[in-house]
């Protein structure tokens, strides 16, 4: 009776056994869920260190900048151009660093973006798979290469052929900080636009050709107009490479800090807000008005990258939706 | 327009992508050609017996008893140009001469006292030498050879004098007699810019050769051996055969670089052959070898890098790189796991995402500025410890800088798992965990290790944020890693543009840039070989 017992009462559990992935008791059910969520929380949580880095890189360079941007009116911040920082009377003047940092970007930009888009038409376009998995990884040395070593170039080896050959007072000037520039933007620019460019589908260029127009015509006239967001978002995110780039122009641009003029003279030794900090923040005294000073000018440069950064994601996604619906 | 001009353009434009290619290659052969091939001569060089002197003193390596008979071998050669300077200079250091001569006088007048003589005697010769020593002094003076011949033979009579046999006074008669032979041959008028040319060439010899043998130890290391590079003797050898001048051709001209041969202005003097002299037998005089000195990455620098390698600058970069990779891999191994495998596409998911691309794009001085902030200035004192930069608060700094890149890595190597392997685990009955920890981790990780390789290139060749977190130009090796560290990438920095003794050997300032360079380009050819077979092997081709 007993035995019969167990055995009615061992058969469903036995039965349930068989089951046990399907069907869980209540409990088991709420550990391994629990578990899950646990789990999938800390994950969460390491995930988020990204975040919490990016907020903390705000709130100190703001922390240490506030009590300058209190005591300084940012009028005079943007637009004196004298930064005597260790002068008698301190002036704290951005606007020629911060001219000189746009003044290197666009002349870089000058020179890298029709190479870049040539160099990336190059790839998709006009030559075979081979040769371009050829020169793909060669252009991608030069995004390897490190930045101390490019500013050594042009200190050692560029800034002596221009004092020579060239006949500039300086080799160190915004001539030979923008072609260092260009060249490291480069790597990054010719990536991004080819990848735009071979995002165009094979059905525009198809279309194009059988309508007989040439290489260059359907490259201008159609491929180019298709893929100009992403195209636009590869100049932007070169000029962020350009902009934030410290060492190169800390090296070659000769940091003396006066807007050039002429204008147009690129012969010129120029500063730029990188340099600045770069150069400076060694000598200053932690704490000091200077001191919050660069920090100042490293929240002005942080807040234009970041800016720079939004648009290149919004062109960027607006290329992943037109690509998106022509497929 | 007609369909030959548009397909001319066609091919103009052809032409144009491939001239733009290849100048961008060049500029990557431009670029890299000068600092590898001149960074390589740091190691593969021809040194000299001043190289394997320098060897033995500064780390006691070599053998020394060859080193010394080779030190014998040319000590000899060496000499003979020390006799023939220093024999030439007794015609032509006036200055000095007096001084000998002045100092000779009075040595004479001391011993003259202790001699035995009577009153009348001891002013007869005191006068005599007096006389002596004036005669001398003016002949020193005069620019004329007869004047000088008529004080010397004046001199010269007293030669044979009883009194001053076994003096002092007989050292005036050998002076007189050198000066006068070498009066001889010298123009007498240009005995000012022999004087100055002399003293350039004996500081190029004390370059060239090391100090005089005999000469007190300068107390700098640069200055005790003379040149350790065959290279570097041959330059100092033309300096010394050829002499630069910057002539103006007037007013408001540009100076001109002109050289002379220094031979032709000493000529007819007995200087002139010694020019040729060194020329023929620098090579027994320096003895050059071929030499491959690996020992340039393990050693230690004197001060400025101007002996030694760049060990404690690769050991630092090492220390740094791995420390924080020891932050980063965790972090954004599981990072891109979360954001890949179990993160839903929600608004929170797409802030993440908008803070790692951020992150990925905040310039690396900002993150300098963090680190000075943050790690150094805030974290370290609120854990009690001194609030110094050091290698701690540098890696930290390096490791938020290298997050974004290796979480980017790594969701692509996970997302090239092909989801086959996944479903096969999961309808075995696996959960979401082990099917991650157990099949999509290990298919996913030579991606990963990718991701692992390019983010170490990225901070070992990064500058600006160790800056102000970690980084001195000059410093002992570090204890702890509470400590500062020298790097490569910022010494690279430092040999360039702040140190001034580093311009005099610049194959020490290549020598890092190149090993920083091989050392990144190294990693990505690893990084980039592992790309290809990864992509090999989940494709199946």
């Amino acid at each position: 009776m007993n035995e019969a017992k167990i055995n009615q009462v061992a058969l469903p559990a036995a039965d349930v056994l068989k089951h046990q992935p399907l069907v869980l008791n209540y409990s088991q059910g709420l550990g391994r869920c629990l578990g899950l969520y646990l789990g999938q929380s800390i994950l969460f949580l390491i995930t988020c260190t990204s975040v919490l880095s990016v907020f903390l890189i705000f709130f100190f360079i703001i922390k240490e900048a506030l009590p300058f941007l209190r005591e300084f009116s940012p009028a005079e911040f943007f637009t004196n151009t004298g930064w005597y920082p260790q002068a008698e009377k301190p002036q704290f003047g951005a606007l020629a660093l911060i001219v000189g940092s746009i003044y290197v970007t666009v002349t870089a930009m000058i020179f890298a973006v029709p190479a870049g888009i040539f160099a990336a038409v190059f790839l998709s376009d006009v030559v075979s798979f081979k040769v371009q998995s050829v020169v793909k990884p060669v252009i991608e040395l030069l995004a390897a290469i490190p930045s101390v070593a490019y500013g050594f170039f042009a200190v050692m080896v560029l800034a002596p052929w221009m004092q020579h050959r060239l006949g500039f007072t300086t080799g160190v000037n915004a001539l030979n900080a923008a072609i260092i520039l260009s060249v490291m933007s480069l790597p990054t620019i010719i990536s991004v636009s080819q990848d735009a460019i071979s995002a165009v589908g094979r059905e525009l260029r198809e279309s194009s050709y059988a309508l007989g127009a040439t290489r260059m015509e359907t490259i201008f006239k159609v491929i180019i107009p298709a893929a100009h967001s992403g195209i636009i978002a590869a100049i932007i995110l070169g000029m962020m490479r350009a902009v934030g780039e410290t060492m190169v122009v800390w090296m070659a641009s000769g940091n003396a800090s006066r807007i050039p003029h002429p204008w147009w003279d690129l012969s010129l030794s120029i500063r730029t807000m990188t340099a600045t900090i770069a150069g400076d923040m060694g000598e200053t005294a932690k704490g000091s008005e200077h001191y919050r000073a660069l920090f100042a000018i490293g929240l002005l440069l942080l807040v234009i990258t970041l800016c720079l950064n939004l648009l290149s994601e919004y062109f960027l996604s607006r290329t992943a939706k037109k690509t998106g619906a022509l497929k | 327009m007609k369909i030959t001009t548009r397909s001319h353009f066609d091919k103009i434009f052809t032409a144009v992508t491939w001239l733009t290619v290849l100048v961008i290659i060049t500029l990557l052969i431009m670029i890299l050609g000068p600092i590898l091939s001149k960074g390589t001569s740091a190691v593969i060089f021809r040194d000299t017996v001043e190289f394997r002197k320098m060897q033995i003193t500064l780390f006691r390596r070599g053998n020394e008893m060859k080193l010394s008979a080779e030190k014998k071998q040319t000590a000899a050669v060496r000499q003979k140009i020390y006799d023939t300077i220093d024999d030439f200079k007794k015609g032509i250091d006036t200055q000095s001469l007096t001084e000998q001569v002045r100092t000779i006088y009075r040595r004479c007048g001391q011993e003259l006292r202790r001699k035995d003589l009577t009153p009348q005697q001891y002013t007869d010769i005191r006068s005599t030498l007096k006389d002596i020593r004036d005669r001398l002094e003016i002949a020193f003076a005069s620019k004329d050879k007869a004047e000088i011949a008529e004080c010397v033979t004046y001199v010269m009579k007293f030669s044979g004098d009883e009194n001053f046999k076994g003096t002092s006074a007989e050292d005036f008669f050998v002076i007189a007699a050198d000066f006068q032979k070498a009066a001889k041959k010298t123009d007498l008028t240009k005995q000012h810019l022999y004087a100055e040319s002399v003293g350039q060439i004996e500081d190029l010899l004390t370059l060239l050769l090391g100090p005089r043998p005999g000469a007190a130890l300068p107390a700098t290391a640069m200055n005790q051996f003379g040149a350790t590079r065959w290279d570097l003797a041959q330059s100092i050898l033309d300096k010394i055969l050829w002499k630069e001048q910057w002539v103006s051709q007037g007013d408001g001209l540009p100076l001109v670089k002109t050289r002379t041969q220094r031979a032709e202005e000493f000529a007819g003097t007995e200087i002139e052959p010694l020019f040729g002299y060194i020329k023929d037998n620098l090579k027994t005089m320096m003895k050059p070898k071929l030499r491959f000195y690996w020992q340039y990455l393990i050693d230690d620098s004197t001060p400025g890098h101007y002996f030694g390698g760049i060990g404690p600058e690769i050991i630092g970069t090492l220390l740094l790189t791995l420390l924080s990779m020891l932050f980063v891999i965790p972090l954004g191994i599981i990072s891109a796991a979360y954001l890949t495998e179990f993160a839903s596409d929600n608004f929170i998911i797409k802030i993440i995402r908008v803070c790692i691309n951020s992150l990925a794009g905040v310039p690396s001085i900002i993150f300098g500025l963090f680190g000075l902030a943050f790690f150094v200035l805030f974290l370290l004192p609120a854990f009690g410890a001194a609030s110094k930069p050091c290698i701690f608060t540098a890696s930290l700094t390096l490791s938020i800088l290298a997050l974004p890149v290796m979480i980017r890595a790594s969701e692509e190597a996970i997302k090239t798992v092909p989801s086959t392997y996944k479903e096969a685990s999961l309808a075995l009955g696996a959960g979401k965990f082990r099917t991650f920890i157990s099949v999509t981790l290990p298919a996913a990780m030579p991606g990963i290790l990718t991701g692992v390789i390019l983010s170490l290139s990225r901070v070992a060749g990064e500058t600006a944020p160790i800056l102000f977190t970690g980084a001195i130009a000059l410093g002992p090796v570090p204890s702890s890693i509470f400590q500062s560290t020298r790097t490569l990438s910022y010494g690279s920095y430092d040999m360039a543009v702040g140190d001034r003794l580093a311009m005099m050997v610049p194959h020490n300032q290549y020598g890092m840039v190149a090993t920083l360079i091989i050392l990144v380009l190294c990693l990505n050819a690893i990084a980039i070989v592992l790309r290809t077979r990864l992509f090999k092997k989940l494709h199946g081709h």
